[in-house]
């Protein structure tokens, strides 16, 4: 019997990579022995992305795309479908927690350098993952049809109509009609659930494919690939499995324990994970007081609202996502780990995450002319930190990097 | 700098962002959502107290099922959820003999409604989630006498709103009153003249009710929109008792897989060091 199941097994192993590429991936991965709990967020965003996919696939079933049913459908799979509360939950919860982890991993990769050659590609990617979830997130949240959903819809596509000559044919195009409507949903719907999906999962492997290719870093931005053993494998390196796994097992029995204390007693999150107005069917007759975004998009949405200028604000938002691509380029740094860069790099990172809370903070309140200034500034220090980047990094006294972990 | 002190940098660098909100938000005051009413009334649901649910859920149906619809819940599943037994609950709350337990709570508003309020009155369902359940709580003790009003009566948390006040046997007239109140000195206690006079100043804007015209007294109302509020906290979310219970439980089992994984770990590491 045993016999036989090895004959099955070597059968399959001539004809596909499966214990080359387990080894290569998983069991035999060589990863860098000695990290810190930054290095668990590229883990839990995994966690949380099949987290989304599961729950999501059990979404569709009772969920309705259309203008009359999607509001309705909601509530339904709140109240009649068993356990239907516990699936919803789990995917709005979860669309939050994606988005806290990736930031954290994201932040991460300024604190040490993650991006540096070789890694250039793997921060692309990533940063390609980042604008897929945000686009993704975008979609899904018009999905339940309230009334946050509407306007915030109303309020992003009519973004397009800022772009010169195209804008209102474009605007047209992405809405499918001359208002939001049930058109509007159901093309929303089939891209929330298929193309972003597809082209996440993709981005997924490729970001871990390279990130295999290169190797992970570590928080002293140490290269553990120049004192190898006799078989190649780095001296300062320990095996995927099981030490990673059992590390990222802790960081996950942490994580799912923040999630489902906030999926079980604060599901609304305070009103930043499901906004209180959308708990009201779309009515494109009342404007609700106060349009914010979720959460995610704060910082954003700030930006957006500082320039006066609609075509002004919505370049410098796309501006401010889109300087993360050339990160790699801007930090002429020696070394890539903030315990060994000089202090300027070390006050412009803490002034960049002040800035980024706080123009996340301005974007979900009102404004008042305090605030305004408050966002411009931190607007101003949010693109200083990468456009200064070249000559800060560049100019500045660095402590020697030791050459072992 | 040294690892320890990096991170301890960057947590007072966030300590300082974390207390500028606070300031922030101190400061920046706006008209709370209970506007000429000021702070809302803090309501505190018991999802568990069978009782208060049961007889919030009489309340709303014998006062207000006749204008709001509840249409996203059943009526046999209120009855299972409140512990009534289904035989007792329609013969006593379920006016349309035609309805069976499956149906949805879809309302008696004919479709004119409209005419009748300036507004079709809203399904109520989802109140207590998009209004909250303090602005429930605080909105209907808040009426008041207003001879300018189509009904009579206006509202200090919705002011200008189109519903009349339908529990006003109950409670009696409500009225906006002024009131004498003590001068606070400043060193904190209530100013006096030069005889030990307490100084007052006239301050409006008081509910008060013209007593015996109610049927209930203050107490008893007060109770009897707290039951009704919290069965519109209920409907909301009819699992919400039930998410709070197993909440605890899945909780607990992460602790213990968040406590067994890292004794695994360090046992691990323990022949790798």
């Amino acid at each position: 019997m045993k016999e036989r199941a090895g004959k099955l097994f070597s059968w399959f192993n001539t004809r596909l990579p499966i214990i080359n590429t387990f080894e290569r991936h998983l069991s035999k991965h060589p990863v860098p022995s000695k990290v810190n709990f930054w290095y668990l967020f590229g883990a839990l965003a995994s966690v949380t992305l099949i987290i989304q996919i599961v729950s999501g696939i059990w979404l569709i079933m009772p969920y309705s795309n259309t203008e009359e049913e999607a509001f309705s459908s909601i509530e339904y799979i709140m109240r009649d479908v068993d356990y239907g509360w516990v699936i919803r939950y789990i995917h709005t919860t979860g669309a939050s927690m994606f988005f806290a982890v990736v930031y954290l991993h994201m932040f991460r990769g300024l604190l040490y350098g993650s991006y540096q050659k070789p890694k250039e590609l793997v921060w692309i990617f990533g940063c390609t993952i980042y604008l897929a979830m945000m686009a993704e997130g975008f979609l899904g949240y018009v999905l339940p049809y309230g009334q946050m959903s509407y306007w915030g819809a109303q309020v992003i596509i009519s973004l397009f109509g800022a772009i010169p000559y195209i804008g209102e044919s474009l605007e047209l195009w992405v809405r499918g009609d001359y208002y939001i409507s049930g058109i509007t949903v159901s093309r929303f719907f089939a891209l929330h659930v298929v193309a972003l999906p597809l082209v996440l999962i993709a981005l997924v492997f490729l970001h871990l494919v390279a990130l295999h290719e290169v190797g992970a870093g570590n928080p002293e931005g140490v290269d553990i690939e120049e004192f190898v053993d006799d078989d190649g494998v780095p001296l300062d390196s320990v095996p995927f499995f099981p030490y990673k796994v059992l590390n990222a097992l802790v960081g996950i029995g942490v994580f799912m324990t923040v999630f489902a204390i906030i999926m079980f007693f604060f599901p609304e999150g305070g009103g930043y994970f499901i906004e209180m107005a959308n708990f009201q069917k779309a009515n494109p007759l009342v404007t609700p007081d106060h349009i914010a975004p979720v959460w995610y998009y704060a910082p954003f949405f700030t930006m957006l609202r500082a320039i006066p200028d609609p075509l002004g604000g919505l370049i410098v938002m796309a501006a401010a996502v889109a300087i993360f691509f050339v990160v790699p380029w801007l930090d002429r740094s020696k070394v890539a780990s903030i315990r060994y860069k000089g202090i300027y790099s070390k006050i412009a990172l803490t002034l960049f995450g002040v800035s980024f809370l706080t123009l996340g903070y301005l974007g979900t309140v009102g404004v008042t002319e305090v605030r305004k200034i408050m966002s411009v500034i931190c607007t101003v220090i949010y693109f200083a930190y990468f456009l200064l980047m070249p000559i800060y990094t560049k100019y500045e006294t660095t402590k020697e990097v030791p050459k072992r972990l | 700098m040294t690892n320890k002190s990096i991170n301890l940098y960057f947590c007072n660098a966030f300590l300082i962002l974390a207390l500028s909100f606070f300031f922030n938000s101190l400061y920046a005051a706006e008209g709370g959502p209970c506007k000429d009413y000021g702070e809302c009334d803090k309501f505190k649901y018991s999802l568990n107290d069978m009782e208060s649910l049961q007889r919030g859920a009489a309340t709303y149906i014998n006062y207000c099922y006749g204008c709001h619809s509840l249409k996203f819940s059943r009526w046999g599943r209120v009855a299972k959820d409140l512990q009534i037994p289904e035989d007792i609950f329609f013969e006593s709350l379920v006016f349309d003999k035609s309805i069976k337990p499956g149906d949805l709570m879809a309302g008696a508003m004919p479709e004119d409604s409209v005419n009748w309020f300036g507004v079709a009155p809203p399904d109520l369902t989802l109140v207590s989630r998009y209004k909250g359940d303090d602005w429930i709580y605080s909105y209907l003790r808040a009426y008041y006498e207003d001879s300018s009003k189509q009904y009579g009566v206006n509202n200090l948390v919705y002011p200008g709103t189109a519903m009349p006040n339908v529990l006003l046997s109950l409670q009696g007239n409500q009225r906006l009153i002024c009131k004498d109140i003590a001068v606070i000195a400043e060193n904190g206690g209530e100013k006096r003249d030069e005889y030990g006079n307490t100084i007052t100043k006239e301050k409006c804007g008081f509910l008060e009710v013209e007593e015996g015209t109610g049927e209930l007294t203050k107490e008893e109302f007060d109770t009897l929109i707290y039951d009704l509020t919290n069965f519109l906290v209920y409907v909301g979310e009819p699992i919400k008792a039930t998410r709070e219970r197993i909440g605890w439980y899945v909780v607990f089992y992460f602790l213990i897989f968040t406590a067994l994984s890292s004794l695994l770990y360090r046992e691990y590491h323990k022949d790798y060091n």
